[in-house]
């Protein structure tokens, strides 16, 4: 049944007259549960063919007797839907109304990508607006243990063998069951799909987050032919990584499959253990795609009698071959990241607990790390770097250090000053996030950033702490 | 597409012809489906045959209100926002008024009930003696509650619907075998009774006596199940002897007797649980006793036609059982599922025994790998209760749920060949916080509806818990 409809009456709407009169006028005039709408083409079409504006607009209202099509639907929320589609932003009296009531009906319209792009768009995404904002919390006893985001917001958090799955609004969630017993790494493939794997299961599940259904295991022959378990998971925009480790331990490999259809594209970095070569024993626990170089980064480090060693691959995909090798023998990386648009690698030291910054344009260098702290503490047996965590989003970098996180930002200077060796210095500042009362509490164990928010969950904490900016906060 | 829009000139009215109503004074324009869509006896879709859109909208003498949140639901399916500015009661009492009850009670309904997502939402509390003796859940989640002598009942919506008061004391069990009426025993009074909810009156009583016995009288009533024609009754006699007995649900007159035994020990002791299976036709008993040795009981299938015992475990038994000494402490049937779940008195073990292929160790032990529950397992208080293929188990005071994995076998395909231990069948989960569990120790946990409601030793009112799709975030800024 089509939700509109034509009135069946001979009563005329003093509006009605002008209209008749302008057969090729370009005003739309819309009953919306007895209440009459005036708008444009222009402004219907935005809500692209596939929205029930677009059949509405298409209605000729040329007719000999004025008609104005019917839309049985509550008129308020259509009169800030049709603000929307005005400006591409909610009037101020939407606040007045639930969002998961405008989300419903903007469903119904067919237009719910608008109003995702008002209120979830990565591009309003401002590192220096972030505030603690909202608690979601997750049910039952079991702490998160990994957290994955959309690019426009919706969140997915692993607790125990359970995934739940935020909406990029966060009013709705849904919660699955999983094979695994806890799961180590998570990727969001898209608002429905995700990628999960665990350090102590064999194989790289690709899960439906509404059924919960197993839509694919993705494994990996290994030559002991034991069970492969995933160490990391990353992606570019058309490939899907994971890095498998032989249930022996003593073989390890990453695997390249097609986003799309997820069949296996190469393996590169297979490396196996035979002799006491530590170095290729060392799956990589992180995997970061460089999209300005299509350069893969892996990282991966072994903590042992002599301290924590590790290194930091540089991967061609195509040629198969390591293009920059780092390896990580003093102060190593406790977690490292690389950012885009900086083109910059980050780490931070696991002794001195510093943030170090290495620059991807000096590539190959032996030690390319700057040190942007006390760089004497890399020395120190502390180990204040421990479970400290290092992301990237924007331009900004974001650290957690116990319970707070540190937002590293570039200072774009007009006088460049020349190091030593001829490359130009970078200036970067920290401050610590959130108001007084948001610091310290319990060690932060996962951050990620998905539309205009950063979710922050931490060690026995069984919720998600969301963080946005409050500009058109809704 | 055009001839939508062409204007209907017959009589009677296509379903996109609109209309107008007037309500409280307040204009709405809707269709004819829309209306009708609240079915033909409601007085919504009575009024849709009679009205034009050009004549005067009718009135209708209500809150206008109410009527826009109403018909949002019968535009969309769903309750507005705008809903939660009336009560529940407010809307369910306009829903009736306007003839759309099942409408509002499908867009009121907790999504289906899921433990491994449920939180509390209410705790029900009795206006008096709030401390629950009994209670029984219906399946569209509204709950009888048996408290001091008392049966009040909560409707679909939790809201308080009734109380009538019994001439019993202290009522332990009771069983609404019609919609309207319930049946009740005690064990601290004689017989089973029946009371009919509606004018709060004793419909019936029934005594277990025998003609050839005379010392068989003031027989208590220790548990209750009904299937669609017969209710079911544990009676216990004061000199050791009970029985089970079969009541008709028309006549309400005894049909049968079976199950009689004698003797004071513990495989001999009177039935404190009971169900029936209806897919089989087979009643199931069990009873537990704790003393100082440990828990002891016996597990026993009847088949009422006949009175025969079909099946029958005793714990601890000889030594042919896989886990002597390790007897059970509740025990409680899936009744789609056909399987049988036991928790262990001592190991806190579930074991799950498939009800089609009962042998002399049915038992496959359940095991999960969970590193958060390593060292939860703890035997004693335990309760457990099966509901919508999810087992739930209560130790101490902590609730915990036990759910199938999504593409895991079905628990009748395993195979008892690793030492009756199964480890990938079922996956166990906090359903509560840990401050929810310091509230007291679990006694009885009920499914109705979607909802799971759970009652606590020494605690008043009775916990409800339900899932929801809603993640209810809570600002602090």
């Amino acid at each position: 049944m089509p939700p509109f409809a034509l009135s069946a009456s001979s009563s005329s709407s003093p509006c009605g007259l002008q209209q008749n009169n302008k057969a090729e006028s370009n005003i739309v005039t819309v009953d919306v549960g007895g209440q009459l709408f005036q708008t444009t083409k222009q402004t219907l079409s935005i809500a692209g063919p596939n929205s029930l504006f677009a059949r509405v607009s298409e209605i000729p209202n040329s007719t000999t007797q004025f008609t104005a099509p019917f839309i049985d639907r509550d008129p308020e929320l259509f009169s800030i839907l049709l603000s929307l589609l005005r400006t591409g932003n909610l009037p101020s009296k939407a606040k007045a109304i639930d969002l998961q009531d405008l989300i419903f009906e903007s469903q119904f319209y067919g237009i719910e990508s608008l109003l995702v792009n008002s209120l979830s768009n990565p591009s309003q995404f401002e590192a220096f607006n972030l505030e603690k904002s909202k608690i979601l919390s997750l049910n039952g006893r079991d702490s998160p243990s990994a957290i994955a985001t959309t690019p426009f917001g919706s969140v997915h958090v692993v607790h125990g063998s359970k995934i739940t799955s935020f909406d990029w609004s966060l009013r709705k969630k849904s919660t699955i069951l999983t094979q695994f017993t806890a799961v180590d790494s998570l990727l969001a493939i898209s608002p429905s799909v995700a990628a999960a794997g665990a350090t102590d299961f064999s194989g790289l599940q690709i899960l439906d987050l509404e059924s919960g259904f197993v839509r694919e295991t993705l494994n990996w022959e290994n030559v002991t032919r034991s069970s492969s378990t995933v160490q990391a998971i990353g992606s570019s925009p058309e490939c899907l990584f994971a890095s498998f480790e032989s249930g022996r331990r003593n073989s390890n490999s990453i695997m390249v499959y097609d986003l799309q259809t997820l069949y296996p594209i190469t393996e590169i970095g297979h490396s196996e253990i035979y002799g006491a070569e530590l170095d290729s024993a060392i799956p990589a626990t992180k995997l970061n795609w460089v999209s300005g170089s299509n350069l893969l980064m892996a990282s991966g480090s072994h903590s042992g009698p002599s301290g924590v060693l590790g290194n930091i691959k540089f991967w061609d995909i195509r040629s198969g071959n390591v293009v920059w090798e780092l390896k990580e023998k003093i102060d190593c990386f406790s977690d490292v990241t690389v950012s885009d648009s900086l083109s910059t690698i980050f780490k931070v030291g696991v002794n001195s607990g510093e943030v170090f910054f290495a620059d991807l344009r000096n590539i190959g260098s032996e030690n390319p790390w700057v040190c942007l702290g006390d760089g004497r503490k890399m020395a120190s047996g502390k180990k204040e770097g421990i479970g400290c965590k290092i992301e990237c989003h924007g331009n900004q970098v974001f650290c957690s250090k116990g319970g707070n996180i540190e937002l590293w930002s570039e200072v774009p200077m007009r006088s460049i000053k020349s190091t030593g060796d001829g490359s130009e210095e970078r200036i970067f500042r920290k401050n610590i996030m959130g108001k007084v009362k948001d610091m310290g509490g319990s060690r932060i164990t996962n951050l990620a950033f998905g539309g205009n928010k950063m979710c922050v969950t931490r060690k026995g904490q069984q919720n998600v702490e969301i963080w946005q900016s409050s500009i058109r906060g809704f | 597409m055009a001839d939508e829009y062409s204007q209907p000139q017959s009589n009677h009215h296509q379903p996109n012809d609109r209309l107008r109503l007037n309500v409280g004074g307040k204009l709405f324009e809707t269709t004819v489906a829309t209306i009708r869509s609240g079915g033909p006896d409601s007085l919504l879709g009575a009024l849709s045959n009679r009205l034009t859109y050009d004549q005067e909208p009718v009135f209708i003498d209500r809150d206008p209100e109410i009527f826009s949140v109403l018909l949002s639901l019968l535009r969309s399916n769903r309750l507005p926002s705008t809903a939660s500015r009336f009560t529940k009661q407010e809307l369910a009492d306009e829903a009736v008024y306007y003839g759309i009850e099942s409408h509002l009670k499908s867009a009121m309904s907790p999504p289906p009930f899921n433990g491994i997502d449920a939180s509390i939402v209410n705790v029900i509390q009795p206006a008096s003696d709030g401390f629950t003796s009994a209670f029984t859940a219906g399946d569209d989640g509204s709950i009888w509650i048996a408290h001091g002598g008392q049966i009040s009942s909560y409707d679909w919506n939790l809201i308080h619907a009734g109380s009538i008061r019994t001439h019993l004391e202290n009522i332990t069990s009771i069983r609404r075998v019609y919609s309207e009426i319930a049946a009740v025993g005690s064990e601290s009074a004689a017989g089973l009774h029946f009371y009919d909810f509606s004018n709060g009156r004793n419909i019936a009583s029934i005594h277990w006596t025998d003609a050839s016995d005379p010392r068989i009288y003031k027989a208590q009533v220790t548990a209750i199940a009904d299937s669609s024609s017969t209710v079911f009754a544990a009676f216990d006699c004061p000199h050791n002897e009970n029985s089970i007995l079969a009541i008709d649900k028309t006549t309400l007159k005894i049909q049968s007797e079976f199950g009689r035994q004698r003797g004071s020990s513990a495989k001999n002791l009177v039935a404190g649980k009971l169900t029936w299976l209806p897919q089989t036709g087979v009643l199931v008993g069990s009873s537990v006793n704790c003393g100082a040795f440990g828990y002891s009981g016996y597990i026993r299938l009847w088949d009422p036609r006949s009175g025969d015992v079909v099946w029958d475990m005793n714990e601890p038994g000889s030594g042919r059982s896989g886990r002597f000494g390790d007897s059970f402490a509740d025990v409680d049937v899936d009744t789609d599922e056909l399987t049988m779940f036991k928790v262990c008195s001592k190991s806190g073990d579930l074991a799950m025994a498939d009800l089609r292929n009962l042998s002399e160790d049915p038992w496959v032990y359940l095991q999960d790998k969970n590193p958060s529950l390593r060292n939860e397992s703890r035997g004693g208080n335990s309760v457990i209760h099966c509901y919508r293929n999810q087992v739930f188990v209560g130790r101490e005071g902590g609730l915990e749920v036990w759910t199938t994995l999504p593409n895991g076998k079905k628990g009748t395909e395993i195979e008892n060949n690793n030492n009756g231990i199964c480890e990938d069948l079922y996956r166990r989960n906090f359903v509560d916080k840990e401050e929810d569990s310091e509230r007291g120790v679990i006694e009885k946990i009920e499914g109705g509806g979607d909802r799971l409601f759970v009652s606590r030793q020494n605690v008043e009112g009775i916990e409800v818990w339900e899932s929801s799709n809603s993640s209810g975030p809570v600002s602090v800024l």
